[in-house]
């Protein structure tokens, strides 16, 4: 069975929603998929190139909205995101005007590309703002339905999604309504994580599994913020947590899972695994392993810091 | 003709005085760059420019109006008021507890499209209703009044460039070119001129008239609806930043505040007399 990119997979969703509902455009900030190419073909007047120009990509998307269409902008993360900040905080949070940002390569997906391409920081600025929802999602099924559910959505949608393949995590179908799919059931502690590095959880929680045990559950946590309730029900009951993201530590994932507790008064331990901010930026080339080795969190890395949790 | 115009400066006047009043009463409010702008907000509400309906702000049929200079708020203000899309009596509660609306422009106003004073946002926006206008087959006009300061800002030259090569001849720019920054002259600090040849060069209708003046005013804009262009136009009307309160113009550090005890009374008396005068 092909497995499409993440991208792949969302548009080629959208392409399908557009094609009946002329309401739906792509606002492309001079980025392209294959899968779009069908989309600029067959819609022409639904997809519209701005340029590199982002500031204006998401004003003229915003502008649309306000007259009841569904733009979808579209650029390399950093770019649709960062480049355009101030932009968003005004039409999208205070304004509340409802538009889906879409990020390709977010983390290291551009991994060769070094630290400008590099978007690390994006979970803890974005979760700032009131009235826009980060989505991370893992595999290309997740991808699909995050696609369909951002045209019915009330606020705006920064879905990030990996440049590369992803193995299948999700089978089609998957309930992902609350923002968070819980994967593995363990026993006492709980690695909650998002995008390519629930890849890399559900392998450690195996590898620490291994034989009858159950010690460590998996949980994909998707959406930033999740449904809070159901989500503080699904991990009440481990007597330790786990955070586990490509990005730096300082408001990303770990962050919410910790003020997720806070609110809810529970006090669970937490490890946070994820880039810490004395590694810096980095200038790391041939893939995105050596990346992580660079900041200490390949699959090997992360089996030894969950080791060391669950002995504490 | 005349007649009109008389009517347009008489209003003018009015809403000069209300913008001040309302500033000296809150003790805050962007008093010159609103007074810069009187007269083209006024030939807009006052003088059949822009389409609108204050019994119901959200007619889909509707002008937009875009005040990309969102610290021109208590002109907008004013205007709206004065038109009838809620009571004058609102506008003794600008920037005071209990008030609908404070120094920089909010959308949950009737009548106001954006929230705004992040300059170079506003302009962006409307192109994308002149876009979504034009997707839809719709005859509305998009109007977006950008300060001359705000032509500092990148944003504004990516819009007006993606307008041009989208033929959005239903966008139609206004810059209130008061000459005046925060802390000093435009030419003095970056030079803006000239300013007709940049926007042209961007692929736009030109028009360039004095900002003070309805009769220039109307001619520059009356015609724009039948779009016999597929450019859109830019109408850069020349201004002084503080028309009407001498003693406030052509400084550029009165931007931004409100007089204070004798220069409001003062400022109150100026607008008075130039009324008187005119």
């Amino acid at each position: 069975m092909i497995n499409p990119t993440l991208r792949d997979a969302f548009w080629d969703k959208i392409y399908e929603i557009a094609r009946k509902d002329r309401n739906v455009v792509v606002v492309s900030e001079d980025m392209g998929a294959p899968s779009l190419d069908k989309f600029r073909t067959d819609l022409p007047n639904q997809f519209i190139n701005v340029g590199i120009a982002e500031q204006q990509g998401l004003l003229l998307a915003s502008g649309m909205a306000m007259e009841g269409k569904r733009p979808f902008v579209y650029a390399i993360a950093p770019f649709v995101t960062l480049r355009c900040l101030e932009q968003i905080r005004v039409a999208n949070g205070i304004m509340n005007i409802p538009v889906t940002l879409v990020g390709v390569g977010p983390s290291f997906g551009y991994d060769d590309s070094g630290p400008t391409h590099h978007l690390i920081e994006d979970i803890a600025v974005m979760r700032a703002f009131p009235n826009i929802v980060t989505h991370v999602p893992s595999d290309s099924v997740m991808s699909e339905a995050l696609a369909e559910m951002s045209c019915t959505m009330a606020v705006t949608n920064y879905v990030r999604l990996d440049r590369h393949p992803l193995p299948p995590v999700h089978k089609h179908g998957t309930d992902f309504s609350m923002g968070f799919v819980p994967l593995i059931d363990g026993g006492k502690t709980c690695i909650l994580a998002c995008g390519i590095m629930v890849q890399k959880a559900l392998d450690v929680a195996r590898r620490i599994n291994k034989g009858s045990s159950k010690a460590v559950g998996v949980i994909d946590l998707f959406s930033i913020p999740a449904n809070e309730s159901a989500l503080i029900k699904q991990i009440k009951r481990y007597n330790k947590l786990v955070t586990l993201e490509e990005h730096f530590l300082p408001g990303g994932l770990g962050s919410y899972v910790l003020e997720t507790l806070n609110n809810n008064e529970i006090a669970i331990p937490v490890k946070r695994i994820g880039l810490e901010h004395s590694r810096g930026y980095c200038y790391v080339y041939g893939g995105r392993e050596y990346i992580h080795k660079y900041y200490g969190v390949t699959t090997n890395d992360v089996e030894r810091l969950v080791r060391q949790h669950l002995r504490k | 003709m005349n007649t009109m115009i008389r009517k347009l400066e008489k209003k003018s006047h009015e809403i000069r005085k209300q913008v001040l009043d309302m500033c000296i009463k809150a003790g805050t409010g962007h008093v010159t760059s609103s007074l810069s702008a009187t007269d083209i907000m006024v030939a807009l509400y006052h003088g059949n420019l822009l389409r609108h309906d204050p019994k119901d702000p959200k007619w889909e049929g509707r002008d937009r109006f875009f005040l990309s200079k969102g610290q021109a708020s208590p002109l907008l203000y004013a205007v709206l008021a004065d038109r009838g899309f809620y009571s004058k009596a609102e506008l003794k509660k600008f920037a005071q507890p209990g008030g609908i609306f404070g120094v920089h422009l909010q959308k949950s106003v009737p009548g106001v499209e954006i929230t705004c004073g992040s300059l170079g946002q506003g302009f962006g926006m409307a192109t994308g209703c002149a876009l979504a206008a034009k997707m839809d087959r719709k005859l509305h006009m998009v109007y977006a009044l950008l300060g001359d300061g705000e032509c500092y800002e990148g944003s504004i030259w990516e819009a007006a460039m993606f307008a041009s090569h989208n033929r959005l001849n239903n966008l139609v720019a206004i810059v209130d070119r008061n000459y005046q920054c925060v802390t000093d002259f435009t030419e003095n600090i970056v030079a803006l001129e000239p300013m007709d040849e940049r926007w042209a060069s961007f692929g736009w209708n030109v028009k360039r008239v004095d900002g003070h003046s309805h009769c220039e005013l109307l001619d520059a804009m009356e015609e724009l609806r039948s779009r016999r262009s597929t450019k859109p136009t830019v109408v850069i009307a020349d201004t002084v930043k503080g028309c009407g309160v001498d003693f406030m113009s052509c400084v550029p550090l009165w931007h931004g505040l409100a007089p204070k005890g004798k220069d409001a009374a003062r400022a109150q008396k100026e607008l008075m007399r130039r009324e008187e005068n005119d």
